[in-house]
């Protein structure tokens, strides 16, 4: 079922937002930019540390609604701070960043929460609340944006039976593997039907098998119309789970292999 | 469905962070103190009150040699055309005689060169013994007649004086167990952010509103202050009990009760102020916020 409606008005500009169920049951909103208006825009982009580092130089690159990015590169190359920048963890130093359809450069605070509210956010250590229990941990982002307890159990349960969980909706985090820990920071990230979900090496952790698990997952969420941006070390994930691939080196673009 | 003995708490907004010991050390902490400021204004209380109640009743006394009886009558109208004086009463050296034997239980005295030693004594009632010149103005005239003013007497009727010196200084030792009491629960609070970092850091990265994270923080410490405020005034109680019957012997009443909303509502705002200083600069790395 589609239903498509006009949020131009809201934004400002040529947009429009498109509500899916998919075949998970999930109602995911995803927003449609006009043909010249991807849904991140990076132009000589520059990112630099007041303590002086150059992290990201001269970086231009377009990101369309619905892609799977993976962004590849040596350690130190630029991934993570991309990725930051992405949520407004970091402002640009120079250059143009425009995601979901905000200047990341000059955006208010209350511009960059809204962001970060259509944005789901995986890292390699999953951030995960070790003093709460797997409800709480998953329920947060949408607790964030004032749902209530009782509206919020279903919707977690929910997400929780799509990664496999949902028996462990009551447990704590350190009575999970790994492989599951991730799964649980998965469903947090898609707790509240992010546009965009970042992830930084969610597969860093894991071994192949459950690394393959994990990618599955945003493979998944990638198909029902997610643009899922990924930082990895794991280029064998890339012959199972094709996707565009973004190299970067020394804070640079060293190539854009749009199929791998 | 939630099971049974599964209490989600969910962060942020109005949900109070979990009760651990460093609140209930701060809440013990800052109950003495609050509870020695509650001490403090009972005393002021007391003092007042006692004060006050032989103070409303307060003569000065004026005495003037016998032998220049023909100056007492001018001293007399103009210790009466002083404003804040209501009456003057002239007491004879007879009745200063009868009343020094009686005073004296049978002293010996022979009654008759008692008489002759004893000056006359005007006895003034005020009406206003806080007037900033009466005093000055009775003294004045005193020395203008050659007669002398009871200096101790003056002295008591100004205690009022002293009260108001020593209420300021009350004021000024709450002030600073106030401060003392908000750092101390800014403190407590500070550690327990440094304790939940990591999910204030979560929250802001998940786009929480500032006033979402740091809402539990300065209810806690509102709670905190008014909580030990209501302990504080429970535990005035045993003193009021303890001294209350030495205290009636002094036409004291003391009541406890006149310090409960300043306890409670004074800890609230303290609490609050302490909360307020913990969450100033709750700073989240990787944040821009």
């Amino acid at each position: 079922m589609l239903m498509y409606c006009l949020s131009a008005a809201s934004v400002g500009i040529q947009s429009f937002c498109l509500h899916v169920v998919t075949f998970t049951g999930f109602e995911v909103t995803v927003f449609r930019m006009s043909s010249e208006q991807p849904l991140i825009h990076m132009q000589r982009l520059m990112l630099r540390y007041p303590t002086g580092k150059t992290a990201l130089s001269g970086l231009t690159l377009d990101i369309e609604q619905g892609q799977f990015v993976y962004l590849v590169g040596e350690s130190g190359a630029g991934k993570s701070s991309l990725l930051k920048m992405l949520y407004g963890g970091v402002r640009p130093s120079s250059g143009l960043l425009v995601t979901q359809q905000i200047d990341m450069r000059d955006a208010s605070e209350s511009r960059i929460r809204d962001i970060r509210r259509r944005t789901g956010i995986i890292f390699q250590d999953h951030k995960l609340l070790f003093s709460r229990c797997v409800f709480e941990n998953v329920a947060l982002p949408l607790r964030v944006q004032g749902w209530k307890t009782e509206r919020l159990i279903p919707r977690v349960r929910k997400v929780l039976q799509y990664v496999g969980l949902e028996d462990r909706l009551w447990s704590y985090p350190e009575a999970l593997s790994g492989g599951e820990q991730q799964r649980v920071a998965i469903a947090r990230a898609m707790t509240a039907n992010p546009a965009v979900i970042l992830a930084d090496e969610p597969t860093g952790n894991l071994d192949v098998e459950t690394a393959r698990s994990v990618l599955d997952y945003l493979m998944d969420l990638n198909k029902q119309g997610t643009t899922v941006i990924m930082a990895t070390h794991d280029l064998h994930l890339l012959k199972s789970h094709p996707g565009r691939v973004v190299q970067l080196h020394a804070g640079s673009l060293a190539g854009d292999y749009s199929e791998y | 469905m939630i099971p049974d003995k599964i209490n989600p708490r969910l962060p942020g907004g109005f949900n109070l962070p979990p009760f651990g010991v460093h609140q209930i050390l701060a809440l013990i902490i800052v109950c003495i103190s609050l509870w020695a400021v509650g001490t403090l204004w009972l005393g002021m209380q007391a003092a007042s009150q006692w004060v006050g109640s032989w103070q409303d009743d307060i003569h000065i006394h004026v005495y003037i040699d016998g032998e220049k009886s023909d100056i007492t009558k001018s001293l007399e109208q103009e210790l009466a055309s002083i404003a804040q004086v209501s009456s003057v009463r002239r007491i004879s050296q007879e009745e200063a005689a009868r009343w020094m034997q009686e005073w004296l239980t049978g002293g010996g005295l022979e009654q008759h060169e008692l008489v002759k030693r004893l000056p006359v004594t005007f006895e003034l009632s005020l009406t206003d013994e806080k007037s900033e010149f009466l005093f000055a103005d009775i003294r004045d005239t005193a020395r203008r007649f050659g007669a002398q003013i009871n200096e101790d007497e003056v002295n008591l009727a100004q205690v009022h004086d002293l009260l108001s010196q020593v209420s300021y200084l009350a004021w000024f030792a709450s002030l600073i167990l106030a401060i003392a009491m908000a750092l101390i629960i800014s403190n407590t609070l500070r550690m327990t952010l440094l304790a939940r970092a990591d999910e204030i850091h979560l929250m802001r990265l998940l786009g929480a509103k500032e006033w979402f994270v740091r809402t539990p923080f300065i209810l806690e410490g509102m709670l905190l202050g008014a909580g030990a405020g209501v302990l504080a005034w429970l535990l005035l109680w045993p003193v009021v009990l303890g001294v209350g019957g030495w205290m009636a012997t002094m036409q004291v009443d003391l009541n406890a009760w006149v310090l409960l909303l300043p306890l409670l509502f004074g800890g609230g705002i303290v609490g609050t102020l302490g909360a307020v200083i913990a969450t100033a600069r709750v700073v989240s790395r990787e944040t821009s916020v």
